[in-house]
């Protein structure tokens, strides 16, 4: 049994997982539509998503979140139609529809079910109803109860209303005596017939069932009679039945049947020899035709095995889907990251057999060994790239968030996104989502202008977030920005000093003043809303990002915007390394960011305790850092010594070293905690020596450089001014 | 955590972790730093190494030795000397690495760290009922660092508090201000 539970499990999330996917396309063809009423396309995505959610929420038997949607499938296929135009109460019901979707699918698995949320089903299913109703001419309700004599005239059948568009249909099934024993439940393939429109009846026709000794409980012996009111074709229909059809008879008549059709379909169900059987259809038939409700089949604590087959079966039957080319298979994290940890070992390994090649000095075993070099190379990439995922996902998201927020704030905000594509660590996306919500409420909050602000400022009144995603010398770049009123400089410093954060005769250029934001206990916010200004969340914003090992900037025009700029590592477990030594340390430095190697120019050379300065390379002035000294490596330097050209964003900063080893793949190990608050060090990682090296973070390490170096006696400013920012200098 | 603070009346015979009844036997490992002999709880440590090749790190506090490979993993190495305020560990024949498990920081999982000992010498046992206070003047070291006085063969020898010694959020507080004090280096390289 708990095998089956473990099938039935799987499935579950498998359809869960679906239906969230689902949610959300939903969400986007809506607010799509929100913009573009016309836009055919998205009624469609939304139809579509909405229906599939329904659809295999039948197949499992979830039926509150069947009953629920099907309401908003209506809705969104009275639009579809035409009969329906989009109204903001369209769209509010629509909205708050796929947030009830949401719920009901959280309650699914759980023992309790929460009564608010079932009676927002209700009124919620009733408000879509109503409005669709009032769109829609209204749907004859109420068949014609036939009273039926008892020479039935079966052509009465065919006078009953019949819904606006589509029509009712009368399926008349006798099932198969092995029906059952090829894993077929008839009950199953109703259900699914529920889905393409509104059972009005069925009866169970039981004449054939044998009394219970000669009962076999493993045959078949049921019919069914069931009237279905829908649009579909009839191919659709007799699709539903398609994998049945050898071990059933299956007659299928069109609401305009004539009622010939019916005596014929009467003559081979029960043929004039059985009376007693002909009454009993007769009577079935009559009853189904009158004005009762569509009994909703109850689901039973049956077999768990076949339902769990079935979904398989029925995804093939029906290309319910929208074109979506790209498979997909689902695998565990774990297993995945385990792979991505052997393969880091490799990586190790190999260096370390690539290093026996050049001591035995053997050219047979160094091409053996380079080859293994490359392929674990290829499988490293490709192992990687299996977490990469688009931002733009939790990019989309934003909308929502924009939306509900704007509106709540009554401002006028358009959220635009780029680089939606960019590709990240799929773990670096789930915790960069929330800092980066954070900091589009913020915008909201405190950057944008209300419209009547904007518009005395000369700006449109409509704001503009945008959100941006690139990859830049080997890392990730998030940009949120805005065209709201920009940071005011002079109200973030008085309220640093006020909280006493910093020094009252500080001197700090733009870019210290705008970090003083990131600092715990700030916040400029005159009124803290229930969104921000409580001051917690900056600080934590920046913590996160340091945690991936990013930095966090911002920069700001007054009166026209901000941009805070994410800068992220592209992952955190292997880099490309270039190795390099100081002191008889080796150093690893990523590979991206090694622009050039050179001679240490002679303008370094000439004084030899500086620890830092600047040096002119074809012509431009650049700063430059001597690792050695300012890591403070005692001992002589190295006689010739190289310096390493790397990036810092836009600008470049010399490294001097004493030596250059060249490419080195590396696998990143954390120094262990007690390390955790050190800047400059990204980690470590093993050669193949066996020898721990140490892999610079080359941005904090210029951070701490610039700290130390300006905090040491005054006169050593200026030596931190020129590693700090050489655009200052003049050329 | 015991404060180097604490009154000495409180302490008494140590409890900690091990609420061992007094016909109990603890095991020590008995150590050299210096020319003084400590003894270490033996359920802390993990193994013992020859004197193994350490990577040293940029401005670190003198107790920081640096880190090394154990089988792949990389491990900080801490002075032990250098971290009781002895003088530093020189080198030598005898010179030993002990591998330690400490708890890590805000109970996530227990940190691995390397303690650089002049030398080892046994694993003996000793029954609590022959640990006895700290006392409270004329210890070596301070007696924030100290557990326990042990009686082994005849001499006492004071018990090191490794969860004291080798607080994870203390260390790593100290090592992250000196790395950013320039003037915190200018006083270590005074002193």
């Amino acid at each position: 049994m708990s095998q089956d539970e473990d099938i039935l499990a799987v499935a579950r999330e498998g359809f869960l997982d679906e239906a969230r996917d689902m949610l959300r396309q939903f969400e986007q063809a809506l607010l799509t539509m929100e913009q573009d009423p016309s836009d055919a396309e998205a009624v469609n995505s939304a139809f579509r998503a909405a229906h599939t959610v329904k659809g295999t929420a039948g197949l499992f038997g979830f039926d509150a979140v069947v009953r629920f949607t099907h309401e908003v499938e209506s809705l969104l296929e009275s639009m579809r139609s035409g009969e329906l135009a989009l109204s903001d109460e369209a769209m509010a019901l629509l909205l708050q529809g796929r947030d009830q979707m949401e719920r009901l699918l959280a309650e699914i698995g759980l023992d309790a079910q929460d009564p608010d949320v079932a009676q927002t089903s209700l009124t919620l299913g009733e408000a879509l109803r109503a409005l669709r109703e009032r769109g829609a001419p209204a749907l004859g309700q109420g068949l014609a109860s036939a009273a039926l004599s008892g020479g039935a005239d079966p052509s009465r059948l065919v006078a009953e209303s019949v819904p606006a568009a589509g029509g009712v249909w009368h399926i008349s099934l006798r099932m198969g005596i092995d029906a059952l024993r090829n894993g077929l439940d008839p009950l199953s393939f109703i259900r699914y017939l529920s889905t393409l429109g509104e059972v009005r009846g069925i009866h169970t026709v039981t004449d054939a069932i044998p009394d219970l000794a000669a009962l076999d409980p493993e045959s078949c012996f049921l019919g069914f009679e069931i009237r279905l009111a829908t649009e579909a074709d009839r191919a659709t229909i007799e699709g539903v039945f398609e994998f049945m059809l050898d071990d059933c008879s299956l007659t299928v008549l069109a609401p305009d049947a004539a009622s010939a059709d019916y005596e014929r379909l009467l003559d081979a169900r029960a043929p004039d020899t059985q009376p007693e059987a002909r009454e009993h259809l007769l009577a079935a038939w009559q009853s189904l035709a009158g004005p009762g409700a569509a009994p909703f089949i109850e689901r039973r604590e049956d077999v768990p095995e076949r339902r769990a087959n079935e979904p398989e079966r029925r995804s093939g039957a029906k290309e319910r889907r929208g074109g979506d080319e790209t498979r997909f298979i689902r695998v565990r994290a774990d297993k995945l990251d385990h792979l991505i940890d052997l393969i880091g070992e490799l990586v190790i390994a190999s260096s370390g057999a690539q290093m026996v090649a050049r001591t035995e000095q053997s050219p047979t075993f160094g091409e053996a060994a380079q080859r293994i070099s490359d392929l674990v190379q290829e499988a490293r990439d490709g192992a990687l790239g299996l977490r990469m995922m688009p931002i733009g996902e939790t990019f989309s998201r934003f909308q929502r968030v924009v939306r509900d927020v704007s509106k709540q704030l009554e401002k006028d905000v358009e959220l635009a996104i780029s680089g939606g594509d960019t590709e990240m660590d799929k773990q670096m996306v789930e915790t960069i989502a929330d800092p980066l919500m954070h900091l589009v409420r913020n915008s909201l909050d405190h950057g944008l202008e209300g419209p009547a602000e904007r518009l005395a400022a000369g700006k449109p009144a409509q704001g503009r977030i945008c959100l941006n995603a690139y990859h830049e010398s080997g890392s990730v770049v998030l940009e949120v920005s805005d065209d709201g009123r920009g940071l005011n400089r002079d109200r973030i410093l008085a309220k640093a000093m006020e909280r006493g954060l910093i020094e009252p005769d500080a001197d700090l250029d733009d870019e210290q003043v705008y970090q003083l934001i990131f600092m715990p206990g700030f916040s400029t916010a005159e009124q803290v809303t229930n969104l921000s200004g409580r001051g917690v969340g900056m600080d934590v914003v920046k913590r996160n990002v340091e945690g991936l090992r990013g930095q966090i900037r911002v920069s700001s025009r007054p009166g026209q915007g901000a941009t805070i700029q994410i800068r992220l590592p592209l992952t955190l477990a292997i880099i490309d390394g270039f190795l390099t030594s100081v002191g008889g340390v080796s150093y690893v430095l990523p590979l991206e960011l090694v622009a050039e190697c050179l001679e240490v120019p002679a303008e370094c050379q000439s004084q030899p305790d500086r620890v830092a300065g600047h040096f002119d390379l074809r012509g431009e002035v650049l700063p430059y850092l001597d690792i050695g000294r300012f890591y403070r490596h005692s001992g002589t330097p190295a006689a010739r010594r190289s310096l390493v050209l790397v990036r810092d964003g836009s600008t470049r900063v010399g490294l001097i070293v004493d030596r250059l080893h060249g490419e080195h793949q590396t696998v990143i190990k954390p120094l262990g905690q007690v390390f955790q608050d050190i800047k400059g060090l990204a980690g470590s990682t093993i050669l193949g020596s066996g020898e721990v090296a140490l892999i610079l973070d080359v941005p904090a390490l210029l951070d701490l450089a610039t700290t130390r170096l300006s905090s040491a006696a005054g006169s050593r400013g200026q030596a931190a001014r020129t590693v700090a920012g050489v655009h200052s200098e003049p050329r | 955590m015991q404060t180097p603070n604490a009154p000495i009346a409180a302490r008494g015979v140590p409890q900690g972790e091990d609420i061992a009844s007094a016909g109990d036997i603890v095991q020590f490992l008995r150590l050299s730093l210096g020319s003084e002999k400590y003894a270490v709880q033996i359920n802390a440590v993990r193994e013992i190494l020859q004197m193994v090749p350490t990577t040293p790190l940029p401005l670190m506090p003198p107790f920081v030795r640096g880190v090394m490979n154990l089988r792949g993993a990389v491990v900080p190495v801490v002075d032990l000397g250098a971290r009781l305020d002895l003088p530093a560990t020189d080198v030598g024949r005898r010179t030993c690495v002990v591998i330690v498990d400490v708890p890590g920081i805000d109970e996530r999982r227990p940190q691995t760290l390397g303690l650089l000992v002049d030398a080892v010498y046994e694993v003996f046992d000793a029954p609590v009922a022959d640990q006895e206070a700290v006392p409270r003047l004329g210890t070596r070291i301070d007696p924030g660092f100290i557990r326990s006085m042990v009686r082994i063969r005849g001499e006492s020898t004071a018990e090191l508090n490794l969860s004291a010694i080798l607080d994870q959020q203390l260390l790593a507080r100290l090592i992250a201000c000196h790395a950013t004090d320039p003037l915190s280096e200018a006083l270590t390289a005074l002193a």
